[in-house]
This record gives structure tokens, C-alpha cells and sequence, in this order.
């Protein structure tokens, strides 16, 4: 191309590109002066977490207006469905709670080669070297121990996953953990459907059920749970917390609350 | 109040100078989000994350300098990750689920102008990272070089050798494949 020929493609290109559809800018302003990290500079986390959940509507397809209304718990949205009684662990689900989110819904793989095929899997020592936030352990149940399985997955920060097994049946998990760095993609278009509000010391807590994006040895990603049980999620500072269990909610919340640094 | 003057505000922690901020550039770092991604759900994604990693490091950023080059270097950096991450699996598998329509107006209903500019985009697509990024800045968002140049934080005369390189490219790729564009461009030559 000439110097000539140059100046005419730019300005066909400058003229042709200017015919491009964008879709309407969405509101941006609006979710990051709402948004946990923007206020946290200017006001106390805790107060202000409480806040920004509570205040947020978000725009719907219409086909699933009847669900309007949806938590923040750190990274993690959560659609507040149709009024749903708390259900007892291992319960079937009611019809009301997986279908009526964008998620897709829990595989029905066996548990233990979903685990095997995990990517990312390390020791306790190497994850701790591999995150920048503390790993915690729950100090209740006593017996608990260290996890089985260690694993740490990119998720646009390092996302750790803890798995205890059953020590009666070593083929079932008996508790997973998830550690979510705050600006992880991995939750924010999952939807687990709200059962009930908790709390977690003292801070705003969910008791969910839904499937989580994980990531496989082959590259792929699927959901998956790896309990047939409920998820707690709450969140403190930058990380979020989702632990999967098949206990009761009392004895999930206890667990989470007796998270502590590694001795 | 001044762009400059907002900053510095904003800087000190005065949220109210902020929102005007970005009110004033949601729209271009959305669409070069949205260029380099081809989702709009990524790009809203990206766009936030732009405006709250710049709101904590404002005290870093020269008020005197204009804002946009810098929050479009943000989100440029943070698109190419994006790019490169896991999550562009998990968003088109979203988009899959909830089977949304690529797009909400069918191509008879469009305009030439709208399809000659849309097969534009996906001769770009076509390009290495670094070359639809220069173009994007260049054409899409219509930049100076100057401009450009600040975002990809390179001299001018970089820029204007890497440019003339890309579009060397583009060129090709729209010969090649996208006849049709090739065509309109040669009739609007004649």
C-alpha cells in the first residue's frame, strides 16, 4: 500500500466501523458506586456489605421475572426464588429450587471420579505457598484433621478447594471447602437458589443448594457438586467461602465459624 | 468541574467525583470491552472491574494526563486476560444454557451499513491480539494516535509502524475473505 492507498483505507475503515451495533452500554456507574469495593473505601466493610446486598434489583429476560430479587454474598449472586421451606439434608429437592436458576443443574457423575479428574491438585503446604490469602481449617469437628485432597484452580485469581472423605465410607466426600478470591468470573453467573439466610460471625450467610463451575485435568469445565447436601456461603474481606456438606445447617454454620490459620 | 479537578477529588476518596467519571467513559471502555470479547456480559464484567481497580489506584494516576487513555488500558489489560482465562469457557456455556439469540435483530432487518461494519469486526477477528487492539483504539473508537499511543503505553511512532503493519494484514484477510467487503471498498475507491 501507497501512502495514498493508506489514507483511503483508514478512512474507509474510520467510516465502515463507525456502522457498528453495539449493545446498549449498561448502567456501570450505577453497579460500581454499589459495588462492595468501591464503598469499602469510604465506609466499615462489615456495615456496608450488609447495605449493597440488600439494595440491588438487576434487569431480567422475561421469562424469569418471577425471580426479581438476588443476594451478594462477596462473589457470589444468588437468586432469591419462590419461597422455599428449609430442607432437611439429603432431602430431595424441592421442583421449585434448581430449575428456576440460569444454572445448569448438578451432574449426576459418581462423586469420587469427579474428584479424581479435578485439575490443580497439590499438598496443604504447596496450596499455601500458591495463594496469597491465608488457608483456613475448621477446628470443629474436632476430629475433622487436615483435608484428604488439596486443590487450587485458576479461576482470574487462585481459587482453593479442600476435601475431607469420609473415613467410614473413603469413597464418599464428607465435606468440601472453597476458598473464592474476590474478582473470581467462576461464581458470578452461577445462581445456587437461596433456602435460607443465616449468619456466619455475626455476618450475613446463605444456605444454598446449586452446582459449582469446576475445573478438569483435560481442561474442561463442568458443574458439578461434590456432595449431595447443601452449600454455606458467606464471605469475609477479599475471599468467599462456600462449604459443601451434608450436615445440618446448625452444624455447617459451627464448622464455618471455627475456621482458623493453619498451626 | 474539570476532568483533572475530578480526579483529584476522586482521589481523595470523594465518591461523588467519581460518578461523573464514569459516567463519562462507561461507554468507551464497554465497547472496547465488548470488541475484544464479542459478549456483553464479559464486557459489563471487564467495564466494572475497569472502574474499581482505577477508583484504587487513583492516588498513582497523573490528574493533569486524560483519564480515558488510562481506564482503556486497564480494560485492555484485563479483556486480554480475560481472553486467556478460563471463564470465556464458562460464559459461552451461560449463553448456551440460557440459549439466547446471538442477536436480537435479524440480517435482512439490518442496514448495509450495519453488516459492511460487522463483517469489518470479524476481519478483525481474524488478527493477532496485539493487532486488533491498535485497530480497535484506532477505527472502532475512532482514537488519535496520540491516543492510542497513551493506552498502549508505546511512542507515536510505534504505533504508526505497528499500525501500518496491521492494516497491511487487515487488508489481506479482507481480500481473501470477506470478498464481498473487498468488493464495496473497490466500489467506493471507484
Amino acid at each position: 500500500m501507497n501512502e495514498l492507498q493508506r489514507e483511503l483505507f483508514e478512512k474507509q475503515l474510520l467510516s465502515i466501523a463507525k456502522g457498528l451495533e453495539y449493545p446498549r452500554t449498561p448502567d456501570i456507574a450505577r453497579s460500581v458506586m454499589r459495588h462492595p469495593r468501591f464503598i469499602s473505601r469510604r465506609l466499615v466493610w462489615s456495615l456496608t456489605l450488609i447495605l449493597v446486598l440488600c439494595s440491588s434489583l438487576m434487569l431480567i429476560p422475561p421469562a424469569r421475572a418471577a425471580i426479581i430479587e438476588f443476594i451478594q454474598i462477596g462473589v457470589v449472586r444468588i437468586f432469591r426464588a419462590e419461597p422455599t421451606p428449609l430442607t432437611p439434608p439429603n432431602a430431595e429437592f424441592p421442583s421449585t429450587m434448581v430449575p428456576v436458576t440460569a444454572t445448569p443443574g448438578p451432574t449426576s457423575q459418581p462423586l469420587i471420579p469427579i474428584l479424581e479428574s479435578l485439575a490443580g491438585e497439590m499438598t496443604l503446604e504447596e496450596a499455601r505457598q500458591a495463594v496469597d490469602y491465608p488457608i483456613l481449617l475448621p477446628a470443629y469437628p474436632s476430629d475433622i484433621g487436615q483435608p484428604d485432597r488439596v486443590f487450587v484452580q485458576d479461576a482470574d485469581g487462585a481459587m482453593t478447594i479442600l476435601v475431607w472423605l469420609d473415613p467410614q465410607q473413603p469413597d464418599d466426600v464428607l465435606m468440601s471447602l472453597h476458598f473464592i478470591p474476590h474478582g473470581s468470573w467462576a461464581v458470578k453467573k452461577v445462581n445456587p437458589t437461596l433456602i435460607q439466610e443465616t449468619t456466619v460471625n455475626g455476618q450475613r450467610a446463605i444456605w444454598a443448594v446449586g452446582p459449582y463451575p469446576l475445573r478438569f485435568s483435560n481442561g474442561n469445565l463442568d458443574f458439578v457438586r461434590l456432595i449431595d447436601g447443601h452449600v454455606l456461603i458467606w464471605a469475609e474481606g477479599e475471599i468467599t467461602y462456600r462449604l459443601e456438606t451434608d450436615l445440618s445447617l446448625e452444624e455447617a454454620v459451627k464448622v464455618a465459624e471455627s475456621l482458623e490459620p493453619i498451626r | 468541574m474539570d476532568e483533572s479537578t475530578l480526579v483529584r477529588h476522586a482521589a481523595n476518596g470523594d465518591a461523588t467525583a467519581w460518578e461523573p467519571l464514569v459516567l463519562a467513559h462507561q461507554e468507551a471502555v464497554f465497547r472496547l470491552s465488548y470488541l475484544l470479547l464479542g459478549d456483553p456480559d464479559d464486557a459489563e464484567d471487564i467495564a466494572q472491574e475497569t472502574f474499581l481497580r482505577a477508583w484504587n489506584h487513583l492516588k498513582r494516576f497523573d490528574p493533569t494526563r486524560p483519564l480515558r487513555p488510562w481506564l482503556l488500558s486497564i480494560a485492555s489489560n484485563l479483556a486480554s486476560n480475560r481472553r486467556r482465562s478460563a471463564g470465556r469457557y464458562v460464559s459461552a456455556l451461560m449463553r448456551a444454557f440460557r440459549n439466547e439469540p446471538a442477536s436480537s435483530t435479524s440480517i435482512e432487518e439490518r442496514s448495509v451499513q450495519h453488516i459492511e461494519a460487522s463483517d469489518l469486526w470479524k476481519a478483525v477477528q481474524n488478527l493477532g491480539l496485539p493487532d486488533q487492539r491498535i485497530i480497535y483504539l484506532r477505527y472502532f473508537l475512532d482514537l488519535s494516535v496520540n491516543e492510542t499511543a497513551e493506552v498502549l503505553q508505546v511512542a507515536e511512532g510505534t504505533i504508526k509502524s505497528r499500525l501500518s503493519r496491521a492494516l497491511e494484514r487487515l487488508r489481506g484477510i479482507i481480500q481473501q475473505d470477506f470478498p464481498v467487503l473487498a468488493e464495496r471498498r473497490e466500489g467506493h475507491d471507484a
